[in-house]
């Protein structure tokens, strides 16, 4: 990924909803007392709102803004996909090519626009992957939507042949599921690969060889026995910068950054106790003070207080327990104890994080120092340490033998915004895992599945009567938008590829897909580059709903924007050269 | 001008400029809300303020959000939501009969007549209408047993003006059985006891009915069953947390121990509440396999958490009100405000109790109830517009299998009544009225003819041909409504389309009232600021 797409967030034409503001200021002119009241809705409506309707208002502009959007994410499909540089209003940049990233920090507001960003946005929720597909998918259908339009056809025909192809697309997906992909071993690392390739690539091509056993590992360590449960929150990415993706790792067990409280770093095979609550003397919720009459009863109060803490910390010590694990602060006291015993004390400040740690160690957490410490609730650790890497000082918890709850996956690289890349990587090849271990049917990748959709769909459409013929036709004729933009991306030409796949599929080779890296069409199974039915399921699905959503709509009511924090025109940065 | 000697900045209208202002603004809604009605009325997209969508078909969410000012529309919409308020649909049906009503009204003034008159004419053939509806209703036999095939259509024909057809054939048979499931013999159908909860998930098919309870929160402690089968349901409203006290009240200590003290003994009263809830637990549990789950209105505190965790209860905190009710309803047993006489007769059972987690929210399942009287409908759907969508759908069709149950008569639709309506009126009424009131008689008849003609509109069809015919069919004695997808008429009773028979009453009895009292008024005066220009 060498070059780079540009969009800002404020000045992208798609995002100036409010270019009608003249349009609401002639009317009020016009409206000056009850005599001259304008006739219809607009004169009804409060101050600042807009009403559009109609065919050509409403929906050929909805569908213009959809468009606009998904030409903007159609670059980025696949794994030649170019990056977007995107910078968000609080100048945070950012570069990938994930759709989600990307149609998340654009803000979008046009509302039909809107509508394919939630449809990408539940796809990104459902699966985790995928998203660009729907939103290119969505803006390619609602192309052929526009056509139909100007042909003459009514958005509801189009919908009712919309509707009609997207059932009938799923029952053609259905069959070209890969057969004997239904059932497999989901620790079967060969197997999880195989299909986990392709949503990796798409986003980190080139590196998926190194990424992919990575992600596989650790989703197969702790994969509990029922692959259903598989969280995708067990799996862990620590981001360290530095180094290369050579010495990206996973590691049993979990990466804290920071260092321990106390002076011991390192410590192996301990029994570990996690204590909620703070690592300190009790406090009582009302409010106490301490009465004191002499000088005696302060040198007393002292020492009692000191005993009592050393005998909180005694029966942690007492109990087996080399590690102290906080969940709040660490009182000064009470490290000083923990040293003179010797106990490793640890503080992790988020709530989750410590639900994890427990997890991983299979401890169970202590409300307070000085509850009972039952042997059971102790954890285990193989160790933990403090190295440093790439110059952060990181705490590296590790459970070799029954740590397969919890696998972090080590990412090294040179930038921020390349290691938030790959982290995003990870979570797609994550939550491919997740999605396989529910449905781990496979259908054929590299656009093979898009071109059987578009020719069965035509084939289908020939056999319809009504006027719905056509849209049925148009909707197969989008599925050609993934095998041109993949080869658009990839500098081949778009329409030798397209027709010699067709010819291909047509003569019953219907696994032939594209390869990118020679711009030839082949069998995918010689690629090896398979997609889950269940990601194209859904794309295709929310995609049709939102393209037959956006439709149905014929009129739009907005109110006057809200107020707040005007947005600065330019992004800082960028062109103010002072 | 008097009133401007008086108030110089009063604007004021007069005569046929007020009543025109008047009748632009009825047509100006009616325009809008028009191509809402049917089957076949298409989607209005709303854009809120922050940029938030919402889609309806609904003339009520219509009205409600569309923040009107004129001051006539705004009167018509009130009688449109008041419509809501009572039946529960009809709102689009009002707004365009008020619409056409003075409409037609317009057309017999600018002729020279009296508003008066016409007044007089649309009291006579209001009462005309609803004598007739009382004969054209068709009687539903409501007994113990309701008769569910009705109950259906007249659901379906109400979702079907909200919802896609798949989508609302889907949830018709959820309505209809939910509301049968809170029914109780002899009792107001209180659908409150109805709970609507919606998960972001999956797709909008997959809305289904579960018969329990479905709250949206979770347990709060990780060592906690996140499934458990067989449970014993405690419903409570005891607070078992630390409270301070409502005095000022402080602690005087002079050494570790004495401080340990207070820290036990400020727990002490909530620790003993958590120990009874527990020892009901051993009690009703003991030796089987049978689970405890304990639902508290008001908050649990982490130390009773762990407490109860440990005891293997699950426990969730925080439960709404409304939510305690139905509980309840749904698992039997009793709410408990104390704790100090728990018996094993308070409490509740269900099949299963189970957690789920959707990205950050979690949601708790109560399922597989022994005689559940609640019941949730839990909406599914890809984004927030699509389920706000349904559920107002939803909303509307409880209401409409309510009315039916509770009316015990329902009206034959697809435009059938007021195609009926409007031949009864022309063929006998108008005959026995003397004078000009015949007049407006006619413009009532005509009016009501407005919603046969929005639906063939709606469907692309043409008007005047669908109107010929289907009066055509009734002079010959035939009930028949329109067939949206071909024009031809039908027999809506053979189809199953069936209406409210309150919504029409409601109708019959709102529409002319409002346009009667907008014809009557002779001069707009509005004193002071112009409303239309921000101060």
């Amino acid at each position: 990924p060498s070059f780079l797409g540009f969009i800002f967030s404020s000045s992208s034409r798609l995002l100036r909803l409010r270019s009608g503001r003249n349009h609401s200021s002639t009317i009020r002119k016009s409206s000056m007392g009850l005599q001259t009241q304008p006739y219809g809705i607009q004169g009804m409506l409060k101050e600042g709102h807009k009403h559009l309707s109609g065919l050509d208002e409403a929906v050929v502009k909805n569908i213009d803004a959809c468009k606009q959007l998904s030409t903007i994410t159609r670059t980025s499909l696949g794994p030649n996909g170019m990056n977007k540089m995107v910078i968000n209003h609080l100048d945070k940049l950012f570069v990938t090519s994930d759709t989600a990233t990307i149609v998340n920090e654009l803000e979008i507001q046009h509302p039909a626009a809107k509508i394919l960003v939630l449809a990408g946005k539940a796809q990104q929720e459902e699966i985790g992957d995928g998203a660009n597909l729907v939103v290119s998918l969505a803006g390619e259908h609602l192309q052929g939507a526009e056509e139909l339009i100007r042909m003459g056809l009514h958005p509801s025909d189009i919908i009712i042949g919309y509707t009609k192809a997207s059932n009938k697309a799923v029952e053609i997906l259905e069959g070209l599921v890969e057969e004997g992909s239904d059932t497999m071993d989901v620790r079967n690392k060969d197997e999880v690969i195989l299909r986990m390739k392709a949503a990796v690539a798409s986003k980190q091509y080139g590196q998926e060889d190194i990424l992919c056993p990575l992600i596989a590992d650790a989703c197969i360590q702790v994969c509990p026995k029922n692959p259903m449960n598989f969280n995708v929150d067990n799996v862990r990415v620590a981001k360290l910068l530095g180094g290369g993706l050579r010495n990206c790792t996973t590691v049993r067990g979990m990466v804290l950054k920071g260092d321990t409280v106390g002076s011991i770093k390192k410590i192996e095979k301990a029994k570990v106790v996690v204590i909620a609550g703070g690592v300190d003397t009790t406090a009582t919720e009302t409010k106490g003070t301490v009465l004191i009459h002499s000088a005696e009863q302060l040198e007393n109060y002292a020492k009692t207080e000191e005993a009592k803490v050393e005998e909180l910390i005694k029966a942690v010590a007492d109990s087996g327990a080399k590690v102290i694990v906080s969940g709040a602060a660490v009182g000064e006291m009470a490290l000083h104890f923990c040293e003179r015993y010797k106990i490793m004390v640890l503080k992790i400040g988020s709530k989750f994080e410590l639900r994890r740690f427990c997890r991983t160690t299979g401890a169970i957490a202590l409300l307070k120092l000085g509850s009972a410490v039952n042997p059971d609730d102790l954890g285990y650790v193989d160790s933990i340490s403090v190295e440093e890497i790439g110059g952060a000082r990181v705490t590296v918890v590790r459970n070799e033998q029954g740590g397969n709850s919890v696998t972090t996956v080590l990412l090294r690289a040179s930038t921020d915004s390349i290691l938030d890349d790959l982290e995003r990587a990870v979570d797609d090849g994550v939550n491919t895992y997740k999605a396989l271990c529910r449905d781990s049917r496979i259908v054929p990748g590299a656009a093979a599945t898009e071109i059987e959709l578009a020719r069965k769909l035509k084939e289908f459409s020939f056999t319809e009567t009504g006027l719905d013929q056509y849209a049925i036709a148009k909707f197969g004729e989008s599925f050609e938008m993934v095998p041109k933009t993949l080869a658009e991306n990839a500098g081949l030409n778009a329409m030798e590829i397209i027709s010699s796949l067709y010819a291909e599929h047509s003569s019953g080779n219907v696994r032939v897909g594209i390869d990118l890296q020679e711009g030839a069409c082949k069998d995918v199974s010689t690629l090896n580059i398979w997609d889950l039915y269940v990601t194209k399921f859904h794309a295709l699905k929310y995609a049709a709903d939102a393209v037959c959503t956006v439709l149905r709509v014929d009129q739009i009511i907005m109110s006057k924007p809200a107020g707040g924090p005007g947005r600065r025109d330019q992004p800082a940065g960028m062109d103010n050269e002072d | 001008m008097s009133v401007r000697v008086l108030n110089p900045n009063a604007e004021v209208l007069n005569k046929s400029a007020a009543l025109h202002m008047n009748i632009n603004a009825a047509k100006g809604l009616q325009d809008v809300l028009k191509s809402n009605l049917g089957p076949k009325g298409t989607i209005k997209m709303l854009v809120g303020g922050a940029g938030d969508i919402k889609l309806t078909k609904d003339g009520n969410t219509l009205l409600k959000e569309m923040q009107i000012q004129n001051p006539t529309a705004i009167m018509i919409a009130r009688t449109a939501v008041a419509q809501d308020d009572i039946s529960g649909d009809g709102t689009t049906s009002t707004v365009i009969f008020i619409g056409e009503l003075m409409k037609q009204a317009e057309r017999c003034i600018d002729e020279g007549m009296h508003p008066r008159v016409l007044v007089d004419g649309f009291e006579i053939a209001k009462k005309a209408t609803l004598q007739f509806l009382e004969k054209f209703k068709t009687p539903v036999v409501m007994g113990d047993e309701p008769d569910k095939e009705t109950l259906k259509m007249v659901a379906r024909t109400t979702l079907r003006t909200k919802l896609y057809e798949d989508l609302a054939d889907q949830l018709t048979d959820i309505v209809v059985n939910s509301v049968l499931c809170v029914r109780k013999p002899e009792e107001a159908i209180d659908l409150f006891m109805v709970e609507i909860m919606h998960m972001r998930h999956k797709f909008d098919v997959d809305t289904r009915l579960v018969e329990g309870l479905v709250l949206d929160h979770g347990s709060r402690h990780p060592d906690m069953k996140r499934r458990a089968e067989n449970c014993h349901i405690l419903t409570c409203n005891v607070s078992l947390e630390y409270e301070k006290s409502e005095i000022n009240a402080g602690f005087f200590y002079s050494n570790a121990e004495q401080r340990e003290a207070m820290v036990a003994a400020e727990r002490r009263s909530v620790d003993e509440r958590v120990r009874k809830i527990i020892e009901l637990k051993n009690k009703v549990c003991n030796g089987t396999e049978d689970n405890f789950v304990v639902i508290n209105q008001k908050g649990i505190d982490p130390p009773s958490l762990d407490l109860l965790a440990r005891a293997g209860i699950v426990a969730l905190r925080r439960a709404k009100r409304r939510n305690m009710e139905r509980l309840v309803l749904a698992c039997g047993g009793e709410a408990v405000n104390s704790v100090d006489d728990l018996t094993p007769d308070c409490l509740g059972w269900a099949g299963l109790v189970y957690e789920h987690v959707l990205g950050e929210e979690k949601y708790t399942f109560v399922e597989n109830v022994k005689h559940p009287n609640s019941c949730t409908i839990l909406i599914k759907g890809p984004n927030d517009h699509t389920i706000a969508q349904i559920k107002d759908a939803v909303r509307d069709g409880l209401r409409a299998v309510k009315n039916t149950i509770e009316d015990g008569a329902v009206v034959r639709g697809a435009g059938a009544f007021e195609v009926a309506a409007r031949q009864h009126l022309v063929n006998e009424v108008k005959k026995t009225i003397k004078g000009r009131a015949q007049l407006g008689v006619q413009a009532f008849a005509d009016a009501l003819l407005i919603v046969p003609k929005t639906l063939a509109e709606n469907s692309g069809l043409d008007t005047q041909d669908v109107i010929i015919s289907l009066t055509g069919e009734h002079d010959n004695g035939n009930v028949v409504g329109l067939n949206q997808h071909t024009g031809d008429p039908i027999d809506p009773q053979m189809e199953g389309i069936f209406d409210n028979y309150a919504v029409k009453r409601q109708i019959i009895n709102s529409g002319p009232v409002i346009a009667s009292q907008l014809l009557l008024v002779d001069e707009v005066i509005r004193a002071g600021r112009n409303m239309r220009k921000p101060s």
